[in-house]
């Protein structure tokens, strides 16, 4: 058990600059109770390593790459400042759970949701590129289709996010993109004009 | 250690690098690629819990050309204290049977850990504290791992930018020691030996000199960069000089070797440049075929030594 109590103080030194930063001014009183004096003057030790940073460093390069990876656009709206805070408050309330890229973007887009969020873009963005994950998510068999809702028009909007530059006075052209896949063919998208307004 | 094919030259597969495959022709032997990339978990609660990547299998196997293929997994975390994660083993003997792995290999460390009721997956290998415990934590497992994907399983030493103070022992017996035990070979990664040696100020040398080199079933090489005042294990250039003394040095003296990889991640495959990376695997094979005539010399004096 102790093992255990050890191995998640590790982690937490790498993913908590709170709990590292505890653990360099207040030793072994600020490290969890269930350790052996050696395992705690170890991870005393760990914690005023320079290693711990480029770790930490490394970690931070590996989730932030999956978030680019698979909302690219996202990102790209978010812009690099937004971005930086968004991701910052993200990890400290959602512990870094898996490897793959899918599950860690999709608990981001939810995220996300959940933020005011004050660009005019993002949230069309984001709903497109949430809802092309789900498609890829569901690739077992056949996906349940994915309608995304757009106020602008979205072909200018996420091709000027794909080129890399920010979108700026986008016309209005009210419209839902469907999206379905079937089996590993690439998702395929229908606009439908004016369906509302 | 079960024996292992003599392979050759290997690759590390990443998907910029298929054109390097194609013209590669038969200086290349084998691919290496890492499993975990064939699918997407979504998590050990998840039903179904894997999303196999179809397309990315196809891609593989095209780019492959018919090379035999090996695993080398990033997913196991075979050092967490807490539990063997037996459903990702499943689904690497899954993937052994539809491409044929001729053996598998994983990395000696931990990634996840326990969070509340949660594991927490850190994304990066951590080192395990060299001491007896880890040896019989370990041990279990390895063969746990070997009876359920039935071709030669290799542990990878680790990087480490940290070190775990006041451990039993030394880098070079515990490795011998697991290996001894467990059955499991070894994937010496020679980058990571230099790599823990210019970080940590030891002879990279010395702790190859106490190796038991029969254990070594395949040896990775590759390159870095500097961040901050550490070298890192970045796979983000080509095969550093001091790497490749090593290798030179450490090669002929592995009796039971199935081959070497080169390791480039495909981000950096424009960086560093086609004719750089070509280089490269030219001069691996040069040592390869060196070696290898080499090797009965060599692995009577391993004999003697053991």
């Amino acid at each position: 058990m102790t093992a255990q109590a050890f191995q998640a103080a590790m982690v937490r030194l790498i993913v908590e600059p709170d709990f590292r930063d505890a653990v360099r001014a207040d030793g072994a009183s600020a490290l969890p109770g269930e350790l052996t004096p050696l395992e705690a003057s170890r991870l005393v030790a760990i914690a005023g390593d320079r290693g711990l940073d480029i770790n930490r460093t490394l970690h931070k390069g590996f989730r932030l790459g999956k978030l680019r990876a698979l909302l690219p656009l996202t990102c790209a709206a978010l812009t690099t400042a937004r971005l930086a805070r968004e991701v910052a408050l993200f990890w400290q309330t959602h512990p870094p759970a898996s490897f793959s890229f899918l599950p860690e973007a999709l608990e981001f887009c939810a995220f996300l949701e959940q933020r005011p969020l004050r660009s005019v873009y993002l949230a069309e963005v984001l709903a497109f590129e949430r809802a092309t994950l789900e498609l890829e998510r569901a690739r077992l068999d056949e996906s349940p289709p994915q309608s995304v809702r757009f106020r602008h028009d979205p072909v200018r909007l996420l091709g000027t996010l794909a080129a890399g530059r920010r979108p700026r006075g986008v016309r209005e052209r009210p419209c839902l993109l469907l999206g379905s896949k079937c089996g590993d063919a690439p998702a395929r998208w229908t606009l439908v004009d004016a369906v509302f307004r | 250690m079960q024996p292992l094919p003599k392979l050759g030259v290997g690759l590390a597969y990443q998907a910029p690098l298929a054109p390097l495959l194609e013209a590669a022709g038969h200086a290349l032997d084998y691919v290496e690629v890492v499993p975990d990339i064939l699918w997407t978990d979504l998590g050990r609660r998840a039903e179904p819990r894997y999303i196999d990547d179809v397309a990315g299998r196809t891609a593989l196997e095209q780019a492959s050309r018919g090379r035999p293929l090996v695993a080398h997994g990033i997913g196991l975390s075979i050092g967490s204290a807490g539990v063997l994660d037996l459903g990702h083993v499943e689904q690497t003997e899954r993937w052994r049977r539809r491409l044929g792995f001729a053996w598998h290999s994983d990395h000696l460390a931990f990634h996840l850990a326990e969070h509340g009721d949660r594991l927490m997956n850190v994304g990066i290998t951590l080192p395990l504290p060299r001491d007896r415990e880890s040896i019989d934590l370990l041990v279990p497992r390895i063969r746990e791992v070997r009876r359920r994907v039935p071709v030669p399983f290799l542990l990878e030493n680790n990087v480490y930018y940290f070190d775990i103070p006041d451990c039993d022992m030394d880098e070079a017996s515990f490795l011998n020691t697991l290996c001894r035990e467990s059955g499991c070979g070894l994937v010496l990664d020679l980058h990571n030996v230099y790599t823990n040696a210019r970080n940590h100020g030891f002879d990279a040398r010395a702790l190859l000199a106490e190796l038991e080199l029969q254990h070594v079933g395949e040896i990775h090489v590759a390159g870095g960069m500097e961040l901050d005042g550490f070298y890192l294990d970045a796979h983000s250039d080509t095969v550093p000089e001091a790497v490749w003394s090593l290798l030179e040095w450490t090669l002929p003296r592995c009796p039971n070797i199935g081959g070497v990889t080169f390791e480039l991640f495909g981000s950096w495959f424009d960086t560093v440049g086609d004719e750089r990376v070509t280089r490269d695997l030219r001069r691996l094979r040069a040592i390869w075929t060196q070696a290898t005539r080499r090797a009965p010399r060599a692995r009577k004096a391993v004999a003697e030594a053991a």
